[in-house]
């Protein structure tokens, strides 16, 4: 069809992500101010800000899981709807990583991946075991299969959810703060799955407080603070000479802070 | 007593120095020589005043009192296991009512959930035998007991599942709907089979409820356990003993029920489940 034809062409410039005059409110409180942000294809972006910044609300209106007040959203071209069928459609292909990882605690494993293919993409039992099995052996986790979520430490239970993201065959995938629940000796192994998914060229955007590994990883930085995206640079660039003073200040605590 | 209990002591109270330890048992020899002394009264009571006859016991001895008692409980056992199925299809459809976003169906529900928790069984059992037949609904006799006393359990049961959906962690919710699940999906596939093994050990509990409202049976002369018992009553002129069995009876199988629950949540705690 002409129509199709038209959409592939167009998504080579499309951005995947892309919100447009973006503001929420929680009652007098500003969370989100006129953000604009688009995502291209394949791109990692990453984004930092200090507590309370809304950088993690930012990120859950890309799937509205949070909602918004004014402005747009569009997934590839496509305007996220306020609800219904096209809402479930968008967000099918829009995968997300929760801090708290959220797995169905009455699930075993192995049906944690396949659920969504099974009840959203409809896909046939086995197709949709055997691809979980493999996303499982490949995020390392495959022998856990037939456990239930809370039977798995807190790193192995992160990786699944990936995997279940993955399942779904998603456009972008969104991480806020995959890693901020972890004991500290399990962020690794999390981590080391999403720079493999970023190297694979997967396009995601994530929320993170680990520097190091936001430098490594992504393509673009965001600055949030107050609900304004304040700085957009390249890791060495953001990382070496921020713009503005905030961004330093951010910085500076952090550095104090680590060492 | 049971596991719960203990872990309930345990969480409340910090393990007994040797004072206390004297202490507890001085007042567990104490509380012992009271019991003992209060069953003897009531055994030598029974005594004086003829009660432990053998006219009063002998219809023990004999197999059709007992195969009449087991027709009761049979009867009590099917109005107590069809007013839970009823009971729990009415709560079910009730407490998705009430969750639900629209504001008039939840209204109705909530209403209709205060009227079933509000009104006694007794009433229930009285409008279906008295008043029903009256507007021209005339059900059969196990209808008349089984129906008020689902209706009676049914707004309690839907709290109770409510307060099971309310347990279920929201972010069980955010990742179904990540997913592209639709809201019917996600009730149905990630809330409600988590809610409901939150609350099995509360829905046991009330089945206990059930079990002692179906006793309400005699008063629309369906033979139930206490229907029966009543007859054998009134048949051997024999109160005490038969009241005693039935009662040894009711207690067993809700001890029985209470067991179950605790074994049912006690595998809930030790397997999957639970967690967050």
């Amino acid at each position: 069809m002409a129509q199709e034809q038209n959409k592939t062409e167009r998504s080579e410039q499309t951005p995947v992500i892309e919100l447009r005059h973006v503001d929420k409110h929680y009652g007098s409180l500003h969370v989100l101010k006129d953000v604009n942000l688009s995502v291209q294809k394949g791109e990692v972006v990453v984004i930092i800000g200090p507590s309370g910044s809304g950088k993690s609300t930012l990120c859950r209106t890309i799937n509205r899981m949070e909602t918004i007040d004014a402005g747009e959203i569009l997934i590839d071209g496509e305007h996220l709807p306020e609800e219904g069928k096209k809402l479930a459609q968008l967000r099918s292909e829009v995968g997300m990583v929760f801090q708290s990882f959220n797995l169905f605690a009455h699930k075993t494993i192995l049906d944690n991946v396949t659920i969504g293919p099974r009840e959203v993409l409809h896909t046939p039992k086995k197709e949709a075991q055997e691809e979980a099995l493999r996303l499982l052996k490949r995020v390392g986790v495959d022998t856990q299969a037939h456990k239930v979520p809370a039977q798995l430490s807190g790193g192995q239970q992160q990786r699944v959810a990936i995997a279940r993201t993955l399942a779904m065959h998603p456009k972008a995938i969104l991480f806020d703060e995959p890693t901020s629940a972890l004991d500290p000796e399990m962020i690794g192994e999390v981590l080391d799955v999403i720079t493999e998914l970023a190297k694979e060229g997967m396009t995601m955007v994530i929320v993170t407080h680990e520097m190091n590994f936001a430098r490594r990883v992504a393509d673009r930085i965001i600055f949030v603070d107050h609900g304004v995206i304040l700085e957009e640079n390249t890791p060495e660039a953001f990382f070496t000479q921020p713009k503005t003073q905030r961004a330093r200040d951010f910085l500076n605590t952090l550095k104090g802070r680590d060492k | 007593m049971s596991a719960a209990n203990v872990t309930i002591r345990d969480a409340l109270y910090e393990a007994p120095g040797p004072k206390t330890k004297k202490r507890i048992r001085f007042f567990t020899v104490v509380s012992l020589v009271v019991l003992a002394a209060l069953i003897f009264l009531i055994i030598r009571q029974f005594y004086v005043t003829g009660q432990l006859d053998a006219k009063y016991w002998s219809l023990f001895t004999r197999l059709t009192t007992w195969k009449f008692l087991a027709g009761g409980l049979a009867g009590t056992l099917k109005v107590a296991l069809v007013s839970s199925v009823v009971s729990f299809a009415i709560a079910f459809l009730m407490m998705v009512g009430r969750i639900s976003k629209n504001k008039i169906v939840s209204w109705i529900s909530t209403a209709l959930i205060e009227l079933s928790r509000g009104i006694p069984t007794l009433l229930f059992i009285y409008f279906f035998f008295l008043v029903a037949p009256q507007l021209g609904l005339k059900l059969p006799t196990f209808w008349k007991i089984t129906l008020p006393v689902a209706l009676s359990a049914a707004g309690v049961v839907a709290e109770v599942l409510r307060s099971g959906v309310n347990a279920v962690p929201k972010g069980q919710t955010e990742a179904a709907v990540a997913l592209g699940m639709r809201d019917a999906t996600v009730f149905t596939k990630i809330v409600f089979p988590q809610a409901f093994r939150y609350v099995i050990p509360s829905l046991i509990s009330e089945l206990v409820i059930v079990l002692k409202d179906t006793t309400f049976a005699y008063v629309v002369s369906y033979a139930d356990l206490m229907q029966n018992a009543r007859v054998l009553i009134s048949n051997y002129d024999a109160l005490l003993s038969v009241y005693l069995v039935t009662a040894l009876i009711y207690i067993l199988i809700n001890y029985l029920l209470n067991k179950a629950s605790v074994a049912v949540a006690r595998h809930r705690s030790a397997v999957p489940g639970a967690t967050k």
